[in-house]
């Protein structure tokens, strides 16, 4: 999805370098979930 | 191993086999009276009880005990404490306490164009500021309201899930997940256009219809995919516009971006279920040719016929007339139940539901105790 409200995990990487040795597998669902579920809760609105 | 898990064992490979074209141990069946049928039904009011959730769990027990299903009966998608925060316009609850839809506009006709550049883009800047007045004023109160918002909706969510686990466990109904999306020309006219101006657009601008369907259609995937496709579940896809289209608008400006949204949940594992609102008969040979085992629950239609173009491919749902448990006999009701079990059941492929969902219920009518007699009926004598 091309969007600037919609942030993959590669893009949100590199735009966050103070991430370079955190625990990436870790963190990538994290922020990928609440990417997901703010997506999920936008479209409800339109459903 | 409790009774209600040896139950929900038993329900989720009847559902299992259905969904995968074997003939199951029998017609399984879902009682169409939602979550405002089952507060009326408690005695309660609709509209504090959609407030109070805490509320709705001896709710939820009574409508349980009191009507046969073999999948969690109610849950609601409208909950009205975040549509409130929000200011919304599209999603409202009425002085009764239904939650209605009215016809809006949330995007113009000379929006397509940025919306077909980026559809996500135009429904944050544009299209929600426009319906939901929360999403308007100075950002920093936006986004105040967004969180709110959120959370309330998470929070409602949670309890309702709360309330669905305590039902399986109590009951064993079958462990369905579900996902909602909708057809890209569906989601052009509901709350972007409205009905009279995609009526309109289809014959003022229809490449631009045709190129915002195909724009938003990996936010219709995207929308109706479950965290696993594994699971026992459908997405949910309710179909409005196609029954209101000539033919040769269906055929390129509807059917192509449905028919690709179907083929790619299918193609991921996933079960699609469509609600095939209003009258399809028309489109049936359409509707053959989405992927195999598709559900289709229809609200009008010959059901002798329907079974007959569709029934060997596809697994058939619905048609049962609500209207007729608010008019007619016991009797009448058993009787109609059984002539549609008589079509639809044989060879499989048959999942008992109504033509539409139960909303309203008049306390003194014979609504009640007809759902019942054929919810009874059904599971009695739908044994293969």
């Amino acid at each position: 999805m091309d969007s600037k409200y919609y942030v993959t995990w590669e893009e949100y990487l590199a735009e966050h370098p103070e991430l370079e040795g955190k625990p990436q597998q870790a963190i990538a669902p994290k922020i990928e979930k609440y990417e997901d579920a703010m997506f999920t809760f936008i479209m409800d609105l339109l459903l | 191993m409790t009774d209600a898990a040896a139950r929900t064992n038993e329900r989720n490979q009847i559902f299992r086999d259905l969904f995968s074209g074997k003939t199951p141990k029998r017609v399984p069946i879902s009682n169409p009276a939602t979550q405002d049928f089952a507060i009326q039904h408690a005695g309660l009011d609709l509209a504090e009880c959609q407030w109070d959730l805490t509320k709705l769990e001896p709710v939820y027990d009574k409508f349980c005990q009191d009507f046969y299903t073999d999948t969690y009966p109610g849950g609601s998608i409208r909950i009205p404490s975040h549509y409130q925060i929000l200011g919304s316009t599209p999603i409202v609850m009425s002085s009764s306490g239904f939650m209605q839809h009215p016809d809006v506009v949330g995007m113009l006709a000379e929006e397509y164009d940025q919306f077909i550049a980026s559809p996500y883009d135009c429904i944050v800047e544009t299209i929600l500021p426009r319906l939901y007045t929360g999403f308007n004023g100075e950002p920093g109160k936006v986004a105040m309201t967004l969180a709110k918002a959120m959370r309330a909706q998470s929070d409602d969510l949670a309890y309702l899930g709360a309330i669905r686990a305590k039902m399986n466990a109590k009951y064993g109904f079958a462990t369905m997940i579900g996902a909602l999306t909708e057809a890209p020309f569906d989601f052009m006219a509901d709350f972007l256009r409205s009905f009279k101006g995609i009526s309109g657009d289809v014959r003022r601008y229809p490449d631009k219809v045709a190129a915002a369907c195909e724009a938003v259609l990996p936010l219709m995937i995207k929308k109706g995919t479950l965290p696993n496709p594994s699971m026992l579940g459908y997405t949910f896809i309710p179909l409005h516009m196609a029954p209101y289209l000539r033919d040769k608008d269906f055929a390129t400006l509807y059917w192509p971006t449905f028919k690709k949204l179907v083929e790619t949940l299918a193609s991921m594992g996933q079960n699609v279920q469509l609600f095939v609102e209003q009258d399809w008969m028309r489109y049936l040979d359409y509707l053959y040719e989405l992927p195999e085992n598709t559900i289709m629950r229809f609200e009008y239609g010959d059901a002798k016929v329907i079974k007959e173009k569709l029934g060997q491919k596809h697994i058939i749902s619905g048609l049962y007339p609500v209207t007729l448990l608010q008019t007619g006999t016991k009797q009448q009701c058993v009787d109609k139940a059984k002539e549609l079990l008589d079509i639809l059941a044989p060879g499989g492929r048959y999942w008992w539901q109504a033509d539409k969902s139960i909303i309203h219920l008049e306390a003194s009518g014979p609504v009640v105790e007809n759902l019942k007699a054929v919810l009874d009926y059904v599971h009695e004598n739908g044994t293969y």
